[in-house]
């Protein structure tokens, strides 16, 4: 792991030497706000008819959301991790360098996960006011944010991996948006196969949609879990390879 | 030696790029790198500073097999790529700073050696500014000062004056004359006066293979000629008629005849002037002036690459 630290700490100050982490953090937060506000509206409006807490519609019914949600956040973090260096010519700068290939990728996919992490931080605010206003079961709020971040931690990966298969980061921007979307035309097809056949299992078993009901609900299913880590740790294994193979290329 | 690379190869699909280079730089010595463009230099440089693979032979660097130990082989190396890419958002001492820690130069030594670095490659005055205001000269020179500032026992600098203006050329040599006695420096450039200024020996490439190596002063002894001031260039070259086969004869501006020994011909150059200018006195023709040609490695340096040209 030579050389994690002076890459975790640079990617880090790239982050938020540029616009990009603000833009991110500001749209993210005003979107989250604004669907809190919605939510806590429609609840005060019909307290009565919601059979679920605040919490759980604000993490799981709008599925929908999440999808923007990702969508818009993690293909920007992850685009430039390997595709800038390639492009500008500076991964010769790190691969001249006596530091490992699995340093180089952990330092840069820690980095975007550490962001990524930033993002969520503040929406503890607004989890804080929902339970000033009513009962909030603080496994629920525990099994939610594992959720979101297990989701995150995978599809930023894969975003690593995009970043390592291009040399342009609006490519590897794409590439990304792609497979989210993937996941999420994936995850419909729970509502379209029957209960009990395979096809089914297997779409129940990689949607996020599922899975993210079941946290926003207070279960961890350890299915979910070997899922994510899986979905976490394959494509890294990836990235690093490649990297590792354009020393023979 | 503190480099060696033994019989490298490498191929992009179908094109040769390199067909088998040795390269060999002592501790203390500055090896000039030679050839002209698309020779294979860069490609080697890569290979041997790890950045890219060779499809064959071996790289060792202060003892250490490059794809065997990367890491302690690496830890041996300043490279400056030929394009000088760097981080534009950086302020140099923050570059040369993220770069020493990276190389693993201990925290204790990173502020001196930054600012010994800084120095050696005479760019002190903008430590504090942003390097994507910089002029390109002062970014070559940045990019001097990231190979130095871990005191790698071995430098690759490939073409560190291509692209700058004749003072930043002259600004450039002088760092890189300092280099020396510190450090293996293999130096690439396809300009052959760079190697004449600042190298002891080298090596001159051409189509991906070595076609010459030997110290700067006997690469330009190569190809012996003299100069020879005659009172009748028409007289003096029938006299050199029976030379035929052991020299080629000219004639040359301002009444002489150039000589030039055959490539290749083991004779001395000093004992054939005599036998050519005993045939002349005893042919009746004046002597004014015998002057040996010293040819300027440009010279050297066209007549080898023209030659494997045409032996393809
Ligand atoms: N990435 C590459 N893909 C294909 N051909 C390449 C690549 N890099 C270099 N070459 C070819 O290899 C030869 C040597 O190139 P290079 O090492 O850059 O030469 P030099 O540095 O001596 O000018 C050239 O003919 C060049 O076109
Ligand atoms: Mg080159």
């Amino acid at each position: 792991m030579r050389g994690f630290w002076p890459l975790f700490k640079r990617e880090l100050l790239v982050f938020y030497a540029t616009p990009l982490a603000w833009v991110l953090a500001f749209a993210f937060l005003t979107v989250q706000g604004l669907h809190f506000y919605a939510l806590l509206a429609s609840i005060a409006s019909s307290p009565e008819v919601s059979d679920q807490s605040p919490l759980q519609a604000f993490f799981g019914e709008t599925v929908i959301l999440y999808f923007v949600q990702f969508m818009l956040v993690i293909p920007p973090l992850t685009m430039r991790l390997f595709a800038e260096e390639r492009g500008r010519g500076t991964i010769e700068l790190l691969l001249s360098a006596p530091i490992t290939p699995l340093a180089l990728v952990l330092s840069k996919y820690l980095a975007a996960l550490l962001t990524y992490v930033l993002l969520w931080f503040p929406t503890l605010f607004y989890v804080f006011v929902i339970a000033r206003t009513g009962y909030v079961d603080p496994a629920v709020v525990a099994t939610s944010y594992l959720g979101v971040f297990l989701a995150g931690a995978a599809l930023l990966a894969v975003g690593t991996l995009c970043s390592a298969l291009v040399r342009s980061q609006f490519l590897a921007l794409i590439l990304t948006a792609f497979v989210i979307l993937l996941f999420f035309v994936g995850g419909l097809f729970t509502f379209l196969t029957k209960d009990g056949t395979v096809a089914h299992a297997v779409a129940t078993h990689l949607s996020l949609w599922t899975h993210m009901m079941d946290f926003s609900s207070g279960i961890i299913d350890s299915r979910h879990v070997v899922f994510y880590s899986s979905a976490t740790i394959v494509p890294l294994y990836v990235t690093t390879r490649i990297v590792d193979g354009w020393r023979w290329a | 030696m503190l480099l060696t690379a033994e019989k490298l190869e490498k191929r992009y699909g179908a094109k040769v790029a390199l067909a088998g280079i040795d390269v060999q730089v002592a501790a203390g010595e500055v090896l000039g790198f030679l050839g002209p463009n698309g020779a294979g230099k860069s490609t080697t440089m890569r290979i041997l500073s790890g950045v890219i693979g060779a499809d064959g032979g071996r790289v060792v660097i202060d003892g250490h097999d490059l794809a065997d130990d990367p890491i302690a082989a690496k830890a041996a190396l300043g490279y400056l790529p030929e394009a000088v890419p760097l981080y534009p958002e950086l302020r140099v001492v923050e570059y040369l700073a993220f770069r020493a820690e990276l190389k693993g130069v201990l925290r204790k030594y990173r502020v001196s050696y930054i600012e010994e670095a800084m120095q050696k490659a005479r760019v002190t005055d903008v430590a504090y500014a942003p390097i994507g205001t910089l002029s390109k000269g002062y970014r070559q020179r940045v990019g001097l000062a990231d190979a130095l500032v871990a005191k790698p026992k071995l430098l690759l600098l490939d073409e560190p004056t291509a692209g700058l203006d004749p003072a930043q050329i002259v600004e450039v040599r002088e760092v890189l004359r300092g280099l020396g006695p510190e450090h293996g420096v293999l130096l690439s450039t396809h300009i052959l006066s760079e190697v004449e200024a600042v190298a002891d020996r080298a090596i001159v490439i051409d189509h991906g293979k070595v076609v010459a190596a030997a110290a700067v002063t006997e690469l330009r002894a190569a190809d012996p000629a003299f100069l020879i001031g005659v009172s009748s260039t028409d007289v003096a070259l029938a006299l050199l008629k029976p030379f035929a086969g052991r020299v080629v004869a000219t004639v040359a501006e301002g009444g002489a005849v150039r000589v030039a020994l055959v490539a290749g011909s083991a004779e001395g150059r000093d004992g054939v002037a005599e036998e050519v200018v005993a045939a002349f006195v005893g042919g009746g023709v004046g002597v004014r002036s015998v002057v040996p040609e010293r040819p300027r490695l440009e010279e050297v340096f066209l007549a080898l690459t023209r030659s494997r040209a045409e032996q393809p």
